[in-house]
This record gives structure tokens, sequence and C-alpha cells, in this order.
């Protein structure tokens, strides 16, 4: 029997202590460990629901209403986001948000990112045209795609102008924090 | 290469697995007369035609959604693309 009782605190998806942040110019990119995460998906001929009084967006977008936002990830699919609720069983409130759905728990399967620009939307659209393949005027403020980067598979999600999320595989979260970080810090020694 | 997805726009082919003719679509009644024959020619003889081919797509990095895209083989040139469900479904008589 181990003679002391072992921390039990939740650790974020980086492993650290705290969720890892960092700072390059006009960037900062932050770890959210408090994004809860759940997929919902139609059933054949299912009726839309409006979870949380949301209306659900249409191919290639997001949508946000208070503590809730959710995007568009496949015909007829979306990932529900509960913004600061990672420490609740979400994908059970989801569900009873929406009847006749299939639901399931995402939340411990993704690790998120948010990158915030103290300079308007050009550091963000700059970032854009290094990490994804996609024209950056597809990915305006209220649009989100999921595709490649790094070989890895990760939803791009832009918040607002000035404000882009990555979320990705959390067993790759050490791997996608070093691509992110990687590329802001560069983009800063560019600039500079 | 960019594909036109109908639901997102052009999207660059390395997002994209490509799987095969179309006619894969086209699957034989496995409990018909003469099914053997059937699935004999379903899976071995395909066409591979130098010029217009209808191809399926999935957008594994992407929306995960099987699109039947209309490729040149000789140019490269797409000339179009659906969903594989929209494909599918019109050709079991259009029951959404």
């Amino acid at each position: 029997m181990p003679d002391r009782v072992h921390d039990l605190s939740p650790l974020p998806a980086t492993g650290g202590a705290a969720p890892a942040t960092a700072r390059h110019g006009a960037l900062t990119l932050t770890e959210n460990d408090g994004l809860a995460l759940a997929s919902l998906a139609l059933r054949r001929g299912g009726a839309q629901p409006a979870p949380f009084g949301l209306t659900l967006p249409g191919p290639g977008g997001w949508a946000a209403q208070g503590e809730i936002s959710a995007f568009w990830t496949g015909p007829d699919q979306w990932m529900i986001e509960g913004h600061r609720l990672a420490g609740m069983d979400f994908a059970a409130r989801v569900a009873a948000e929406a009847s006749g759905a299939s639901v399931t728990e995402q939340t411990d399967g993704f690790a998120a990112f948010e990158i915030r620009s103290s300079a308007g939307e050009a550091p963000i659209l700059a970032l854009l045209a290094k990490l994804v393949n996609i024209d950056p005027a597809n990915l305006a403020s209220g649009r989100a795609a999921r595709t490649g980067l790094h070989h890895m598979s990760v939803f791009v999600i832009r918040r607002a102008p000035d404000h882009l999320a990555v979320a990705g595989m959390r067993s790759a979260a050490g791997t996608l924090w070093h691509v992110l970080e990687t590329a802001v810090a560069r983009l800063d020694a560019a600039a500079a | 290469m960019l594909i036109p997805h109908p639901l997102l726009g052009p999207r660059d082919a390395q997002e994209f697995f490509c799987l095969g003719s179309a006619s894969l679509l086209d699957r034989p009644d496995g409990m018909s007369d003469g099914a053997q024959a059937a699935f004999h020619d379903y899976v071995y003889l395909r066409d591979n035609p130098a010029g217009v081919h209808r191809e399926l797509w999935f957008h594994e990095q992407g929306d995960r959604s099987w699109l039947v895209v209309t490729r040149n083989t000789l140019t490269h040139e797409i000339l179009g693309a659906e969903l594989a469900r929209d494909v599918a479904l019109r050709a079991k008589g259009g029951a959404a």
C-alpha cells in the first residue's frame, strides 16, 4: 500500500500541471482544458434538433450561444461544444436536448487549443496560411473545417476574426502543441 | 488537384482517398439467381477507361462523406462531384 494519497487532480492533455500557454508577438496560444465535446448525429430521416436553443449550423458553419456552441462535421452530423463544462457529463446533457439523435461523449478524445490575436485578424490569417491548406476566405468568422495538419486530422474553428481554435486527437496533444507553438513562434520571428 | 466538394467547395485532393470506379455502388443482390456470376463480374470485371470516368472518393480528412467524382483519367480534369449518398438514393428510386 502506498503510504500517501496521490494527487488525483486531472492533468491537461499536454501533461503539465496547468494548461499549456505561449505568447509570441500578437498571438497567444492557450490549451483549452475546459472544453466539453459531444458529437451529435441524426438518424436517417430524423428531425434536426435545436439543443439549448441553438440552431445547428449548415455545412462548414460554427454557431455559438452562451456557453454552448456547435460546428458542422459532416452531413447530418455536428460537434457540440460546452465551454468550461469539461468537468460534467456533457454528453448526457446534450442527449437530453436532442431526443432521437445519436449523441456520443468526445471530451476525452480531443485536445483543444485557442489562438487569440491582439492585433486584429491579420496575424490569424497569416497563421492560417501556414497551418492548413484551406482558403482563409472559407474560414471566416463563424466557419469551421476538418482538415489535415502535419498528417493529423484536426478541426479548425474560426470563433471570431481574431480568434482561432484547433482541436485534434488528445493522444497527439503534445505533437499538436509543438506544431502550433512552432508555427506561431516562426510567424513572430518572420515579422520581427 | 482540387476536388469541388458539393457542400464545402474546392478542397485539396490530398484530403481524399480514392476507392475506384463508382460502379461499386451497384452491388448485385447476393440472394438472387446467378448471384455468383454477378459478383464475379462486380468484383473482377471493372472498366478502366482512358478518358471520362466516374470514381468514388472518400473525404477522409474532411467531412468523411463519399463523393462520386467525374474525372478525365487522361487529363486529370475534374468534371464534377456529387454526394455518393444522393447518387445511390437516386438509383434506388429517389426515396430520400
